[in-house]
């Protein structure tokens, strides 16, 4: 049948070939510990005649997704700047320099786990490190209250202090 | 290939042989020197599920990407695997960081800072240096070119040679703030 469609491998290279290539399935993801879901051959999903599904619409996805958090990365950009010129920072605006950095990072985060854990290939483990994040991030975020709370100058005056070694 | 003498085969030969009558009012001339090639076609049947196997078959013979590993290094490339990487290992730290004063606080060992100066104290400055760089140049790298970035958002610096040159200051930048914020 593959003769026929052109797709027959030349009879000297079969030997070499057919050591080296693997299905498509085994070499596009491995993993170590997790089991992943077999991917079609192509990663193509159906048939030859299927039209393709176009995902359900989501309201904070996409463009808006993109502007707000390129806002969070402009309103970011002087708060971290300042302490280091001034060498100071207060507790109120470094709270607010510790909140956007905690969504900056968050974002980085899930963007690094659509890329690297997707669903498609690693199913509930994508929603389980989704979930993982979400929890860590409310903890991060109680932490950040902790530590405005008990710093004059906040997470900027920490590092201060730590790299300074002064304890005041 | 037999063709079964079905209802529907007959229509068609029906239809042929009409064209054939109304081609036959009109003279054909045939060169004298014409050759007739035979022409040979095969047909295969093959059901949907035979047609899926054929296409699962195609699909596996379809080129892949090759490994990034093969492609040469470029500014280009680096810069942004650089960003990437500096941004989840600097994010890790501030998670590890809040999410310990937050543990401390919940458990009912709260964190106190100037534990953390007195053992930043004791290090030997070979260390102490070492560790500061860890954090300062990612940390300078990271800020330098993510304003890179929202420079490249705001539709600016986009061709090859602009996105060369803002690498090269980036990378500069990072050398002389990094070392700024080690000794600072």
């Amino acid at each position: 049948m593959l003769t026929r469609l052109g797709l027959s491998v030349r009879p000297a290279l079969a030997p070499v070939l057919r050591s080296t290539i693997r299905p498509t399935s085994q070499i596009a993801y491995r993993s170590l510990f997790i089991k992943t879901i077999p991917q079609p051959p192509g990663n193509i999903i159906g048939t030859v005649n299927d039209a393709y599904a176009t995902p359900p619409p989501k309201v904070f996805a996409g463009s808006r997704h993109w502007t707000f958090e390129r806002l969070v990365t402009i309103g970011l950009t002087p708060l971290v700047v300042a302490p280091f010129i001034t060498g100071t920072s207060s507790a109120p605006i470094d709270a607010v320099m510790s909140s956007l950095l905690l969504y900056h990072c968050f974002a980085g985060f899930e963007n690094c786990i659509a890329d690297y854990i997707p669903a498609r290939v690693f199913g509930v483990w994508h929603s389980a490190a989704l979930g993982l994040l979400f929890f860590g991030t409310v903890i991060a975020g109680y932490g950040i209250y902790v530590i405005e709370t008990t710093n004059n100058e906040g997470l900027f005056g920490l590092f201060k202090k730590i790299w300074t070694k002064q304890k005041n | 290939m037999f063709v079964l003498p079905t209802a529907r085969n007959y229509i068609r030969l029906a239809a042929t042989t009409a064209c054939r009558r109304a081609s036959l009012l009109r003279p054909v001339v045939v060169p004298a020197n014409a050759v007739f090639a035979k022409r040979h076609i095969t047909t295969v049947k093959s059901s949907d599920s035979q047609e899926q196997s054929i296409l699962v078959a195609q699909r596996i013979n379809r080129p892949l990407s090759p490994h990034l590993a093969i492609y040469q290094k470029q500014l280009t490339a680096v810069l942004s695997g650089l960003h990437r990487i500096t941004g989840v290992a600097l994010a890790g730290g501030f998670y590890a960081i809040t999410v310990a004063f937050a543990a401390g606080s919940i458990l009912g060992h709260p964190i106190d800072p100037a534990t953390l100066v007195d053992l930043a104290s004791g290090l030997p400055a070979f260390v102490d240096y070492s560790l500061k760089a860890i954090v300062a140049f990612p940390f300078v790298f990271h800020s330098v070119n993510g304003i890179r970035h929202l420079i490249w958002d705001a539709g600016s610096q986009l061709t090859i040679k602009d996105v060369y040159t803002t690498g090269y200051v980036a990378l500069a930048l990072t050398a002389v703030l990094g070392v700024w914020l080690i000794v600072y």
